[in-house]
């Protein structure tokens, strides 16, 4: 990206190439800051297994997206792609199990609005902080699907 | 947004058009889903100060809402910009606030490294504010160079 970057011809080629560079930071930056986070609250030391998967997600993420400051490579960019549909996924199944988990401790419903709201409001266990990882994907997406773009 | 999406003419033209279009649309759904999140959380209390991000999401909305179709009206761009700086400031003092009502409510504010860090991790999530910073910091690139 920063080979691109510099590479520009046109003011659209060098803007687009800025914003690239710019959402890049954000993505490999969020990557390694949720990684930390997830770290420091203990989250890998949870009973379920899925509780490894956004610890794993920074692991992989984080380089990869720093990988691709420095190339744009189709097969590092194609598993760039398919990393970032992975954290975007994640996040949605985070904030999925988060409310699912909620509900069974509070032994309430979901599909009561009483319920639903009940289980949004635990705070040990945050459901749309698990779409966290849904943005930094999204972000990553974006980088990665217009990374070949060519006039 | 849209209508310089419709006009371009060159693959990286409409390539950088997509890339703003959505992710002013993620900081637009974010500032929804804030909003709506800090409702069920019970951030909105009898205080200001609680009730400021909300009313940032307002002309948040708005105005990303208003530059899809129209960014080349001069009031409009400094609105938003203003808007996104308002959000980016709001995310900093939300997180500063957090840790320093965290540490009043042990007791005292106290800036050495050991509390300061034990207090990070208080009853309110200190970096959980900087999202406001993010949609700020991402809604100003989303208009950076736009013609």
């Amino acid at each position: 990206m920063i080979e691109r970057w510099m590479q520009a011809q046109t003011p659209d080629e060098r803007t687009l190439a800025f914003l690239q560079n710019f959402f890049l930071v954000i993505a490999a930056f969020g990557f390694v800051f949720y990684g930390v986070e997830h770290w420091v609250i203990d989250h890998q030391t949870l009973e379920h297994w899925s509780a490894l998967i956004p610890g794993w997600m920074s692991i992989i993420g984080a380089p990869l997206a720093i990988a691709m400051f420095f190339s744009t490579h189709r097969a590092l960019t194609t598993v760039f792609v398919v990393a970032m549909a992975l954290a975007f996924a994640t996040g949605m199944v985070g904030a999925l199990l988060h409310l699912v988990w909620n509900a069974n401790d509070l032994g309430v419903s979901l599909f009561s609005i009483s319920g639903f709201l009940e289980s949004m409001q635990v705070p040990y266990r945050p459901v749309l902080a698990g779409l966290a990882h849904t943005h930094v994907g999204a972000v990553g997406l974006v980088v990665g699907l217009t990374a070949w773009v060519k006039d | 947004m849209i209508a310089a999406f419709r006009a371009a003419t060159t693959n990286t033209a409409r390539a950088l058009e997509i890339v703003r279009m959505v992710l002013l649309f993620l900081v637009w759904g974010g500032l929804l889903g804030y909003a709506l999140e800090l409702y069920v959380i019970g951030h909105w209390l009898p205080t200001f100060q609680s009730q400021i991000p909300f009313y940032v999401s307002i002309p948040g909305v708005v105005f990303i809402g208003w530059v899809f179709f129209d960014r080349r009206t001069p009031w409009v761009r400094a609105a938003f910009t203003v808007t996104m700086v308002l959000l980016i400031v709001t995310g900093v003092l939300g997180a500063y606030f957090h840790w320093v009502w965290n540490m009043e409510d042990a007791g005292g504010i106290d800036w050495a490294f050991t509390p300061a860090m034990k207090h990070f991790h208080g009853f309110r999530p200190v970096l959980a504010a900087l999202a406001y910073t993010n949609m700020g910091v991402t809604g100003l690139a989303c208009m950076y160079r736009a013609r």
